[in-house]
């Protein structure tokens, strides 16, 4: 038998007998260090403070409190266990704790209770075994280095090729990490010919999706539904792919199946919402933002674009019948939740008061309406942070119709500056003025920057920098051209970019400083911020 | 939504029941061995802690066998296969047993005769189908009982069998009316069956589906147990 007498141990239940009984158990193996805890909040401290070898963890820890689920994802994400570490999900019945989990977070093992002294040390001893096989791999998974980890498991299959299927998802993994996306899609598609599982259909999807292989992406996750056709994770997937082909109704009705399944799931509903408010189905969509409210307060993925979306939903539904007293409370302690919770976020600060006035309007109290929005506007031109288009354009809308038309389009002009290269955006800008002055003012600077991406591609830089340069100096708070520029900057600059380039680098990256954290392109900005400003 | 307007949703309802009632029994079967421990050593064992035992496991496999019934009859029942290293996963079938086989005298042994030490399978599903033939078998055992897995061309066989009387005659001539619920008056034996072929099905590679067998005889000579996963 192992020797359990230096190892720490992490008991997580809601039921004291269970605690009791279980760490009876580990005292039986010749455990020392038993530590418990009866909530994932709690758990989530201790492991906070101590680096615990095994967590046995309860799935189930009481309606409204974070479950065994969320509580391993927030352990991984915040790196609070080692890869290393043993983590065991405890249920009374596997199966629902399977559908709600999430694909890319797994437990090592579930046990299943009634369990015995026996079946536990059995357990145990075999998790050690399999951790001690898989040591390297998970070091290096630790250190967050994928290229050790495809040496190490490179190494392990060379060692013994018996126990090469151990580490697929590992490699997997690596080389989506490494970027490495042609070996990954050759690599998937070789388990998917031989031993399909959930998981590879659904690295398979997100690499077309982040290809922008809608349609392929499509295909592999209509397989994979005909194959594990109970598994929730793999409906959202093929919602993204549904989405990024416009068809927000097929996409409405995959979520709302993934749904069924799996309830327990924030982003799932709060992505439900969304897409039930762009398809006008405010009665799914207030519903699917009332979830993810209620869910949110346990979980990590709480918004306060849930709260807007309930607000914005609710109001919806009732165009034209004003607002029933309860509804207007919902309004009201969902708002006044994003307002308290979001002091610092000008942004959501703005946002919820407009919010709240609309909905005062909707009500029938116009003098209210009107204050609020007063001090919505004050605070508007204080903001030096950019809105993401949706919320551009929410504004705007709501600004118009609390009778500021003048605000209204002035929103709009800077939601043109800033996102005006994407033609979707326009169109949606459209649908809310016909101002020439905020519909034409971007032509010329796209055009330029269009000019100057070919320039670019063709090797011509300084071409393209100049181009870049002359379509800033029209729109200097447009993500894409400051971006760009700033990359040909870098790009002419060389190993050691001169002083001046550099200065000139920093004022692009400083005009977009508002992007927001949502936006697709924030990831490539922050990664040039490190670059020219350092960490 | 029709869902809405029944007031209650069975789904949820036998979930939660069979939560609650296998958590129930997960602390009278702890607090049974808790007390045990306390008994003086001429009062524990016998007769009645070994049926004790076997109809606390009885039990829970019944449960899991309704809820997993049930979620198959409205298709919510996951199926999730990976690799699994096969001595673990017999291993832990058997410390499951434990109480049941000391307190039976029943002498369980395993033998695993394939090249890879892995088995591709969804290890709750076919833990769930096992647990219940180990049950089953440990009530019509005489001494012994063996584990055994092998392979037959491409598949993955897992053998349970006895040293008892065997499976009645009229249970192996209508073993195929079991596997597709045909006979619904052959009782929680027929009911187990029924389930086990139901989740072997569920295992599926190129257009070949998972089964079961029932025949007498093998190593022991009694009841043998047969589960193929593709």
């Amino acid at each position: 038998m192992l020797q359990y007498g230096q190892k720490s141990f992490l008991i997580v239940d809601d039921f004291t007998d269970f605690r009791t009984s279980t760490r009876s158990m580990l005292r039986e193996l010749g455990v020392r260090d038993v530590d418990t805890a009866d909530s994932g909040e709690q758990a989530l401290r201790m492991c906070g403070q101590k680096r615990y070898d095994f967590v046995l963890q309860d799935f189930h820890l009481g309606d409204g409190k974070k479950n065994g689920q969320q509580v391993l994802e927030d352990l991984l994400l915040d790196k609070l266990i080692s890869h290393e570490c043993v983590f065991i999900m405890v249920t009374a019945e596997s199966s629902q704790a399977i559908v709600l989990s999430a694909i890319e977070h797994e437990p090592d093992a579930y046990l299943t209770k009634p369990f015995n002294r026996v079946g536990l040390a059995q357990r145990l001893e075999k998790l050690v075994q399999r951790k001690t096989l898989l040591k390297p791999i998970l070091q290096a998974l630790d250190r967050g280095q994928p290229a050790q980890v495809l040496v190490a498991c490179a190494e392990l299959c060379k060692q013994d090729p018996r126990f090469a299927p151990l580490c697929l998802r590992y490699r997997a993994d690596a080389l989506r990490d490494l970027n490495r996306f042609d070996e990954l899609e050759k690599f998937l598609k070789g388990i998917l010919a031989s031993r399909p599982q959930p998981w590879v259909y659904a690295a398979l999807g997100n690499l077309m999706l982040k290809r922008g292989q809608h349609a392929q992406a499509q295909g592999v996750f209509e397989q994979a539904l005909k194959a594990f056709p109970i598994m929730p994770s793999l409906y959202d997937g093929m919602a993204e792919a549904l989405i990024a082909q416009g068809e927000s109704k097929r996409a409405q009705h995959m979520l709302e199946e993934a749904v069924r399944l799996s309830p327990l799931a924030v982003r799932r509903q709060a992505a439900l919402g969304k897409l039930a408010l762009e398809n006008a189905d405010f009665d799914s969509a207030s519903k699917a933002f009332r979830h993810a409210v209620s869910q949110g307060q346990s979980s990590r993925y709480k918004s306060a674009e849930s709260n807007l979306g309930l607000a914005q939903a609710l109001m919806n539904k009732n165009v034209g019948n004003g607002l029933d007293a309860r509804t207007r409370v919902e309004i009201n302690t969902v708002l006044s939740e994003v307002a308290k919770e979001h002091v610092e976020d000008q942004g959501l600060q703005v946002r919820a008061r407009l919010m709240k006035a609309a909905s005062l309007q909707q009500a029938g109290d116009a003098e209210t309406a009107a204050k609020l929005t007063e001090q919505a506007m004050q605070r508007l031109e204080k903001m030096d942070q950019f809105f993401s288009v949706e919320a551009a354009l929410t504004v705007a809308k709501q600004l118009q119709q609390l009778g500021q038309d003048a605000a209204g389009s002035s929103i709009l002009k800077g939601c043109v500056e800033t996102y005006g290269d994407d033609p979707k955006v326009m169109q949606s800008v459209a649908k809310l003025t016909d101002d020439p002055t905020v519909l034409g003012a971007v032509t010329e600077a796209v055009d330029l920057n269009r000019q100057g991406v070919r320039s670019y591609q063709g090797g011509q830089l300084s071409e393209a920098l100049g181009m870049f340069r002359k379509a800033l100096a029209l729109q200097p708070k447009n993500i894409s051209i400051a971006l760009n520029t700033a990359q040909a900057l870098l790009r002419i600059g060389g190993e050691v970019t001169p002083p001046a380039l550099l200065q000139e680098c920093r004022n692009c990256l400083t005009s977009v400083g508002g992007i927001p954290k949502s936006d697709s392109r924030y990831e490539r900005y922050r990664k040039l911020h490190l670059r020219v400003f350092g960490a | 939504m029709s869902q809405d307007n029944q007031g209650l949703d069975f789904s949820t309802v036998i979930a939660s029941t069979v939560h609650d009632l296998k958590n129930s029994l997960s602390v009278l079967i702890q607090t049974h061995n808790q007390w045990l421990a306390r008994l003086p050593a001429e009062l524990q064992g016998g007769t009645e802690q070994g049926i004790m035992e076997h109809e606390f496991s009885h039990l829970n496999g019944m449960l899991v066998q309704l809820l997993g019934l049930y979620k198959l009859g409205v298709n919510q029942l996951p199926v999730c296969p990976d690799y699994h290293e096969l001595d673990d996963f017999i291993e832990a079938q058997l410390a499951a047993q434990q109480e049941v086989l000391l307190h039976r005298d029943i002498l369980a042994t395993w033998r695993i005769d394939t090249a890879s030490p892995l088995g591709f399978f969804d290890r709750e599903l076919v833990a769930s189908v096992v647990g219940n033939v180990l049950t089953n078998a440990t009530r019509y055992a005489g001494h012994a009982l063996l584990i055994s897995i092998e392979e037959e061309g491409e598949q993955l066989v897992i053998s349970v069998n006895d040293d008892g009387t065997g499976y009645p005659q009229r249970m192996l001539e209508r073993q195929h009316d079991y596997v597709q619920g045909i006979d619904a008056q052959s009782g929680s034996t027929g009911l187990g069956l029924y389930f086990a072929a139901r989740i072997a099905a569920l295992h599926e590679r190129n257009g070949v589906r998972g089964r079961i067998e029932i025949a007498n005889g093998g190593a022991l000579g009694g009841g043998l147990f047969r589960l193929y996963l593709p």
